[in-house]
């Protein structure tokens, strides 16, 4: 748009409304169903790119090629043939992302093209809180990635206060007029950081945007978002921070990776945050000559709680037929008697449904929760309010949750589920509080798995690596 | 029929692990396009009547599944129930008419819910009936529902015919009636339904 240069000309553009701009720029969106009136849409839309919902190109003995232009998706399987009755003939529909509103080869994709506002660099971060020698070599070494444009790995232990190296890599960056995107393939994660953010960041527009989440006004120079919601931004990022990269499903779901690489603009920075980065980032970040910061040590400088190894035969028979094995229910009554909230983990949702009821005859407060369970948030809270002994979960609060001088069993650690990085998140739950900085961690097992060997020698690891030859 | 068409759960997405056995290289049956864990969330409904016979109930999985079929336009889980419809409709002599859409609804939601469930089923039909209102039945209270004028138009000559009428779902009937006596009144010899779920 040309600016007008001389008052008396006639000036035959249009002013631009700044929630369309402020809403569309960075984001990749459906032409028809957008959060705008269509007339709206449509008299601006000389200010959009228009992209075709589903682009095609020809592979092996010229095969066609669907290629998903919000999510990027390329799995074949996933592109659905139909007829159409809107173009009178076979249109094809990428299942991938559908949950967002159905993306065909017959909708347009809108796409920002018209001015682009200029960020704040006035930004204040309200934290007072001190690092430790270790964490402040990291956010020093997360920092200069903005500038390096390098991308980086952050190696942090449970509870070596991750959220707070971010801190001041970010503020570097919206200081710069950057913009910036947290992303994490949790729901939980994206609640949990966005108020802690909000808080330190008080002049800085913050969204948080998850599976339903409410509608936010305004230009976000921070957007906190989990992995899929990143499938509605295009190019949008100046630095992009993965939080729990190897949590499930990113790690497993080709397309989310791709959308990362998707939303930051090209030669920008990624920087992925993990406590058990998995053999392929380890790859990647040697092959790919990433920068990387290693924390091995907890924030309050106490040693990684290692598990204990117990065998529990045949529990999910004793289960089964009614009775908690004893000591399972030894160690639960001691947890009882020592007032100490607890989590036991299991690996089915079924199993943990059978024994619940016989938990709750111990102590009627005792709950269970599951990733469907509605009240999930709350039973989460009840717990850390003291109002219950205790949970039992599956492994959907493996991460991300604190909750003070708590103690974790895992019944059937040998399952398939619980993975060497699931164990190492579930053991870095105990002792993260600098009043209670140990706990007990009992893998409660049926034989003992390379999983849980791996998992232990892990922490033993981390513990020499973070204290020297000290004997722990 | 392509065996390997479907190898995840339509619904949940978790892997459908095929087993090859000779009744499936043998029969023409449809393979399976949900987990047996989804399938089970779906209950039976128990039909009364024979005028009008349902095969689900309206409950909690079935409104995420109707949500996602109808509303989000995925026209792949047509194929969900086709085993059930195919099994259903495809012994009759009778002549399939399916519940159509209005015309400006059609190029909204680009495809026919209805005749959609069928072509999976691999059941032939036929169009006797036009809609003639635009606005849907849902959002309706049940008084607003039954209170509805006629809106169905006729096509096709439908003297002496037995038909069945096809819909996704039966809710108050409305809809059904209204079809089926317009049928009967311009000469149908018989005129029974079948729906996929009972609201």
């Amino acid at each position: 748009m040309k600016l007008l240069k001389s008052p008396f000309k006639w000036y035959k553009g249009i002013i631009i409304e700044p929630q369309i701009r402020d809403f569309f720029l960075g984001r990749i969106w459906i032409r028809t169903s957008t959060p705008f009136p269509q007339e709206k849409i449509e008299t601006y839309l000389r200010f959009f790119k228009i992209t075709p919902g589903i682009s095609e190109k020809r592979g092996f003995f010229n095969r066609i090629i669907f290629r998903c232009n919000r999510c990027h998706n390329e799995n074949q399987q996933e592109f659905v043939h139909y007829n159409c009755a809107r173009c009178n003939q076979t249109c094809v529909y990428c299942r991938h992302c559908i949950n967002m509103g159905r993306v065909t080869s017959c909708t347009d994709l809108i796409t920002w093209n018209g001015p682009k506002p200029k960020f704040s660099r006035k930004h204040v971060l309200d934290w007072d809180g001190t690092f430790t020698e270790a964490q402040s070599k990291a956010t020093k070494e997360l920092t200069k990635i903005i500038t390096r444009k390098n991308n980086h790995l952050v190696h942090a232990v449970c509870g070596a206060g991750k959220t707070e190296i971010l801190f001041p890599a970010v503020l570097a960056a919206l200081k710069k007029g950057l913009r910036v995107c947290i992303a994490t393939p949790r729901t939980d994660v994206v609640l949990e950081l966005f108020p802690r953010f909000q808080k330190v960041f008080a002049n800085t527009i913050i969204h948080a945007l998850y599976g339903n989440a409410p509608v936010q006004s305004g230009l976000a120079q921070l957007v906190i978002a989990t992995t899929h919601q990143l499938y509605r931004f295009e190019n949008a990022f100046d630095v992009v921070i993965v939080d729990e990269a190897d949590a499930f499903p990113y790690t497993f779901d080709l397309a989310l990776q791709r959308a990362v690489i998707k939303v930051k603009k090209q030669n920008s920075p990624i920087a992925l945050v993990t406590a058990t980065p998995s053999h392929q980032i380890h790859a990647q970040v040697k092959h790919e000559k990433w920068g990387y910061s290693f924390i091995p040590k907890r924030y309050h400088g106490h040693p990684l709680p290692v598990p204990e190894f117990q065998s529990l035969w045949s529990y999910e028979k004793q289960i089964q037929s009614g009775k908690i094995p004893r000591k399972l229910l030894n160690w639960t009554e001691t947890r009882l008697n020592n007032n100490e909230p607890f989590l036991i983990f299991f690996p089915t949702i079924k199993l943990m449904e059978i024994a619940a009821p016989l938990f709750q005859q111990i102590n009627e407060n005792i709950l269970s929760v599951h990733a469907e369970d509605a009240d999930r948030k709350e039973k989460v809270l009840k717990l850390r309010n003291e109002e219950i002994p205790g949970l039992l979960t599956t492994t959907i609060l493996e991460r991300g949750i604190t909750i003070k001088n708590v103690q974790v069993a895992v019944v059937g650690a040998e399952s398939k589920i619980f993975t060497s990085s699931a164990l190492i998140q579930i053991s870095g739950r105990v002792g993260r509080n600098v009043d209670f900085p140990n706990g007990e961690i009992i893998f409660y097992h049926h034989g003992i798995t390379t999983e849980m060997d791996e998992a232990r020698n892990e922490i033993i690891r981390l513990n020499t690596e973070g204290f020297g030859d000290k004997k722990i | 029929m392509k065996r390997n068409e479907v190898t995840n759960c339509l619904i949940c997405n978790a892997p459908l692990n095929h087993q090859i056995t000779w009744k499936s290289f043998l029969t023409n049956a449809f393979p399976k396009t949900i987990c047996t864990e989804c399938e089970q969330k779906f209950v039976p409904y128990e039909n009364t009547s024979k005028e009008v016979i349902s095969l689900y109930q309206y409950n909690d999985a079935m409104k995420d599944f109707l949500h996602r079929y109808k509303f989000m336009h995925d026209v792949m889980l047509a194929k969900v129930f086709r085993a059930q419809i195919h099994e259903q409709l495809s012994k009759t002599h009778a002549t399939i008419v399916p519940i159509p859409l209005h015309p400006t609804k059609l190029k909204e939601r680009s495809f026919a819910q209805v005749d959609e469930l069928l072509k999976a089923a691999h059941i032939p039909y036929e169009h006797f009936l036009e809609k003639t209102m635009t606005d849907t039945q849902v959002g309706k209270t049940r008084q607003e529902r039954l209170a509805t004028p006629q809106f169905f138009k006729l096509i096709k000559n439908c003297k002496n015919k037995e038909i069945i009428l096809v819909d996704d779902i039966y809710t108050t009937g409305v809809t059904i009636n209204h079809a089926k006596n317009l049928l009967l009144h311009s000469g149908a010899k018989s005129v029974r339904a079948f729906t996929l779920i009972r609201g």
